[in-house]
């Protein structure tokens, strides 16, 4: 009797502020957006054809979402794979600071990073006066107001959760499994390979199930450091919604958003499950 | 064929030193072939250290170690050729039984064929034929160390390492597993080291057993030389229970030693170790060699006293006896005969063969 009362004020909270809305903007996708006015009740697949029918938006929006989504969350991962690894033989005070120095960016608000980001960033930044002056290249390099700088940026807030799951994935290996694999004649090298990374993918994946919603579903990052042509979809449907004011078709994005990740996410747990997940997780 | 072939372990004055702490300090100790030799020592005493250094898992700070001759001191742990068997098993957790034993010999680039049947031998040796596409996950702790044995012995080696290997199972399997350990060992003629904190283990399994206390070997002998003639203060008090009295020698002829002790005990030695009138000593005694008699009987090394406490072990009960003299002893005694009880008057009797000596070090009494 007890339990379910404890779950209560998280049931009610999960369904006023989650499963509401997310009704809500299904039924709105289906209504008939008006120019100037708030939006026409109806039942027309309109929105949806708009977008599905139009190569444009396909290529330059969901594919595009996509693209930098897999390329940013890929890098995340190729950069904080060594840095989890190397953590996790840290101790003490030299793992304090690693950590607080890999969750800065969870701790500082986003608006505060990318503006910290332009500074560094932007034609005349400190980077581009550094590689000038150490004679990297000749001319100032785009960064902001570019795709690269949305890829860096995406890859700098993504990086934090892939090096959190994998560092709880390392850190449960017994160092023993390794000494077992050097004993019956494997090298590091095998070792790493054959034993620690198969038993660190349970990690990975949660890191890329986070990583990669972020970093598709983005919003913030393009809006302040894209440019006209970093069309990702999170940022069409706030630019529809609130600049457009076109609900319906904002709605319809949204589903079409939701949808799609959750594709690829299950892709994923699929592939995750038949490389690891179902040998190490007990059958029921 | 030199002398160092003749041995499959070699160790030689190695070190090993954390800081200032010496885990392992100039340890010295040969195996021969075919030979089951233990490690012994309460925890901390650096015998894991100096297996885990064998295996090369740790790096010898000083000293060499060979294995069948070969200088391995410097080598990583996948270039020694020797097998292991780790206390928590360590069985790759995303792998299959057969996996698992499988592994070492893929990297070996064996064939299939050779695989297999290497897979179906040494699971069969180690009974647990049938359990090939089990993970570990799926065993219990018995089970996982049988893979864990079937892992090393498919590869052949020609020396095994056994880290505490039964330490986590209960005490039924434990004793089950121990004795088949031995057969095992002893059919394969398999080299084998194994570290243990369970005296019963390493006295039941072992051709001999090295001591180790403090990162130093205590004691290198056979197990009933180590239990029977402890030879040191340390080795007595940890194999084992022993009675200890300090006491002063008083008289010393025809191969027979009067020792005269704190709680003025006239005891009536014939020992081998020698020692002259007026010399300290402390005289050893295990519980079983003395005798409980009832009350009037009398002669050399007959001491009256009275039972202070009783512990029941089933087959044996020991009695604690508090002689006259202010001395209180421990008895093993078979649950045979009437059993005593708390506050009886007791006469206990000991042979005169039964004690040993130790010639107290440094003058302390």
């Amino acid at each position: 009797m007890a339990a379910p009362l404890l779950l209560a004020p998280a049931l009610v909270a999960l369904l006023i502020f989650v499963v509401m809305p997310l009704l809500w903007v299904a039924r709105t996708s289906f209504n008939q957006g008006v120019d100037g006015a708030y939006m026409v009740s109806a039942m027309t697949m309109d929105n949806y054809v708009r977008f599905l029918g139009s190569s444009w938006y396909l290529i330059n929006t969901l594919w595009f979402s996509i693209r930098i989504a897999i390329v940013a969350t890929v890098i995340s991962v190729l950069l904080g794979y060594p840095v989890a690894l190397f953590i996790a033989q840290t101790r003490g005070l030299q793992k304090s600071i690693l950590m607080t120095m890999v969750l800065a960016p969870l701790l500082i608000g986003l608006v505060t990073l990318v503006y910290g980001w332009i500074v560094i960033f932007r034609g005349g930044g400190l980077l581009n006066s550094l590689m000038i002056a150490i004679g990297v290249y000749d001319e100032p390099v785009r960064y902001m107001w570019d795709l690269k700088g949305v890829v860096i940026l995406l890859v700098y807030i993504g990086m934090p959760y892939i090096v959190l799951s994998l560092l709880d994935s390392i850190e449960r290996i017994n160092p023993s499994f390794v000494e077992a694999a050097r004993n019956v004649g494997a090298n590091r090298w095998r070792a790493f390979w054959s034993i620690t990374f198969p038993l660190t993918l349970p990690g990975l994946y949660a890191g890329l199930v986070i990583v990669f919603t972020l970093n598709f579903s983005a919003f913030a990052v393009p809006l302040m450091v894209g440019a006209n042509d970093t069309q990702m979809i999170g940022l069409v449907i706030y630019r529809e919604a609130l600049l457009n004011n076109d609900l319906p078709f904002a709605s319809s994005l949204s589903v079409i958003m939701i949808l799609a990740n959750a594709t690829i996410l299950t892709g994923m747990a699929f592939l995750f499950g038949k490389l690891i997940l179902n040998r190490l997780e007990a059958k029921r | 064929m030199n002398a160092s072939q003749d041995k499959a372990i070699q160790v030689a004055s190695i070190c090993r030193r954390y800081g200032d702490v010496m885990a392992v300090d100039d340890v010295s100790f040969d195996v021969g072939h075919g030979e089951f030799v233990s490690l012994l020592g309460p925890s901390g005493c650096g015998k894991t250290t100096t297996l885990r250094m064998i295996a090369g898992f740790i790096m010898a700070s000083d000293g060499t170690i060979r294995v069948n001759g070969r200088d391995v001191t410097h080598l990583p742990p996948e270039k020694r050729e020797v097998g292991f068997v780790f206390q928590n098993y360590a069985l790759w957790p995303h792998m299959t039984v057969a996996e698992n034993v499988a592994f070492g010999l893929k990297l070996r680039k064996r064939d299939k064929a050779f695989i297999s049947r290497k897979i179906e031998e040494s699971l069969g040796v180690t009974g647990l034929s049938g359990y090939e596409d089990r993970l570990p996950r799926q065993l219990s702790g018995g089970q996982q160390q049988r893979v864990a044995l079937a892992r090393a012995l498919a590869l052949e080696p020609q020396l095994l390492l056994m880290d505490e290997p039964l330490s986590n199972l209960d005490r039924a399997l434990r004793v089950a597993m121990r004795r088949e350990l031995k057969q095992l060992q002893s059919r394969l003629k398999m080299t084998t080291l194994y570290v243990t904190h369970d005296q019963e283990e390493a006295l039941s399994m072992s051709d001999r057993v090295v001591i180790m206390n403090r990162g130093k070997i205590a004691r290198v002998a056979r197990p009933s030389e180590v239990y029977d003639d402890p030879q040191s203060e340390f080795v007595a008090d940890f194999v084992g229970t022993t009675n200890f009295f300090d006491g002063t020698v008083t008289a010393a002829s025809g191969g027979v030693l009067t020792v005269r002790t704190r709680g003025n005990l006239d005891l009536q030695l014939t020992v081998p170790t020698s020692a002259d009138v007026g010399e300290p000593v402390r005289v050893l005694l295990r519980p079983e060699r003395i005798r409980i008699y009832p009350p009037g009987q009398d002669g050399p090394n007959v001491f009256p006293g009275r039972i202070s406490f009783v512990e029941y072990y089933g087959p044996t009960i020991r009695y604690t006896v508090q002689l006259d003299g202010g001395e209180s002893v421990y008895v093993e005694t078979h649950n045979a005969s009437g059993a005593a009880t708390i506050g009886d008057a007791v006469r206990i009797g000991i042979e005169p063969g039964d004690f040993r000596l130790i010639r107290s070090e440094g003058g302390r009494p």
